[in-house]
């Protein structure tokens, strides 16, 4: 344990929340070199997280929460991002404590949402879908194996490289000739996309306007 | 007391052991840690929503040598009804309280419910959804600890507190049957006030007195 270990647990707890240094600095009234060793020292600890903010400047995160090994699905949800415009902020949050998340339960965690900016975001996670059978096991679970082949074909128009959906998913997701149409949000359907609509079933609350940001993408960045 | 880290590593522990998926909960320190307000406490109070989990949990807390403690309950609560579980470790210094439903005289409502935004998954099948701040300000102000009162000053001052969501949940508490809801609430907010403690806007004091006066004048009249 690092000398004087409670001394900082207080210090950490009456700091609660986002500083630059020179904010730190102000705070503690104490110079710039003296903010720079208690940032050095309460990363040690784990208590600091650092990210940038505008013009590259240095912003640290200080909370006793850092500390705790978990994830969230919005934090990795966001990390999977290729651009800030189709990151989400929500006020609710779901975290996980001592486990990875997977991109295929990040998926279900959006379609789960029912709501739009989730599903245009959520369509570039099928450039990473690694373990479908995952996938199918997860979205039969909750009754969206359907709205997943759906929205896959939406995503394979709009998005370079996404990778072929295997067969036996395909098939087993295909609608059968009773089943009735479902929505992904309530309510919304799709002017542009009436075909995929028709194929499986489910009303695709886009239209080809929702998704012109992926038209604007650079796609070296994010491989 | 417990930390957070040693928390986490309990919960984890206690979610790898749960056969199935359980939901509870948190009230006070431990919602207020997961929150990032608070960096340990003595009590982890949860509240279930059937007997059902609440005895799943409770013999999973067994297997991990804790045991049951109905003196604690007496001398913590009383002979008041709604009383929780109280399982300790024998040489622990915290202990679980394991509320169904009601907690006490405070009734863990729908609105509660639905404010409780954050879940937090541990181990797999452990699913904890935090009370949200408001919501332990008010349950914390119908008791009449000292340390609650530390907890309020905390909340107030870490959080931005919306004073309308604290006035209804305190109109509905009493509306469920928890008589003494609002004058906790008043009590404490002015106490704290008038010690120039924390800073509560003068129309909610107004706000709450008008509710009081209205609660007196129901009671006198069906008397």
């Amino acid at each position: 344990m690092i000398k004087g270990y409670n001394k900082y647990v207080g210090l950490v707890d009456s700091l609660h929340g986002f500083y630059t240094l020179e904010t730190l600095a102000d705070r503690l009234k104490i110079n710039r070199t003296r903010a720079i060793y208690v940032i050095h020292r309460l990363r040690k600890l784990w208590y600091v997280k650092t990210s940038y903010g505008a013009g590259n400047r240095r912003l640290y995160s200080i909370s006793l929460m850092n500390k705790q090994n978990r994830t969230s699905y919005l934090e990795e949800f966001n990390k999977n991002m290729p651009n800030p415009s189709l990151r989400i902020r929500d006020d609710e949050n779901y975290f996980v404590y001592g486990r990875k998340l997977k991109v295929e339960e990040e998926l279900i965690y959006a379609l789960n949402k029912k709501r739009i900016r989730y599903v245009i975001s959520c369509l570039f996670l099928f450039r990473k879908i690694e373990d479908w059978h995952l996938l199918y096991n997860m979205a039969k679970k909750e009754n969206l194996s359907r709205q997943i082949s759906a929205l896959y074909d939406v995503a394979r128009i709009f998005i370079r490289k996404v990778r072929r959906m295997p067969e036996r998913f395909r098939r087993l997701t295909i609608p059968k000739k009773n089943d009735k149409y479902i929505f992904i949000v309530d309510g919304f359907s799709s002017d542009d996309f009436k075909e995929i609509e028709r194929k499986w079933k489910v009303y695709i609350p886009l239209n080809r306007d929702d998704l012109e940001e992926y038209n604007l993408l650079k796609y070296d960045k994010h491989k | 007391m417990i930390n957070i880290n040693n928390q986490e590593i309990l919960f984890n522990e206690i979610g790898r052991k749960l056969p199935k998926k359980l939901i509870a909960y948190s009230i006070g320190g431990t919602a207020m840690m997961l929150l990032g307000l608070k960096g340990e406490t003595k009590d982890i109070d949860l509240v279930f929503d059937n007997e059902i989990d609440r005895s799943l949990f409770i013999k999973i807390l067994e297997e991990m040598n804790f045991r049951k403690d109905e003196r604690l309950v007496i001398e913590n609560y009383g002979l008041k009804k709604n009383t929780p579980e109280i399982l300790r470790l024998g040489s622990g210094d915290f202990m679980f309280d394991l509320f169904l439903k009601k907690i006490v005289t405070s009734f863990f409502s729908d609105g509660m419910k639905e404010r409780a935004r954050h879940t937090y998954e541990f181990g797999g099948n452990f699913v904890i959804k935090a009370a949200d701040p408001h919501d332990i300000l008010i349950m914390k102000s119908v008791t009449s600890r000292l340390k609650d009162l530390e907890d309020i000053i905390e909340i107030v001052k870490k959080t931005s507190i919306n004073w309308e969501i604290i006035v209804l949940e305190a109109e509905e508490q009493v509306r469920l049957g928890n008589e003494t809801a609002i004058m906790g609430l008043g009590e404490k907010l002015e106490k704290l006030a008038n010690q120039k403690i924390i800073n509560v806007p003068k129309d909610v004091h107004a706000k709450i007195w008008k509710l009081f006066s209205k609660q007196v004048k129901d009671k006198k009249g069906v008397k």
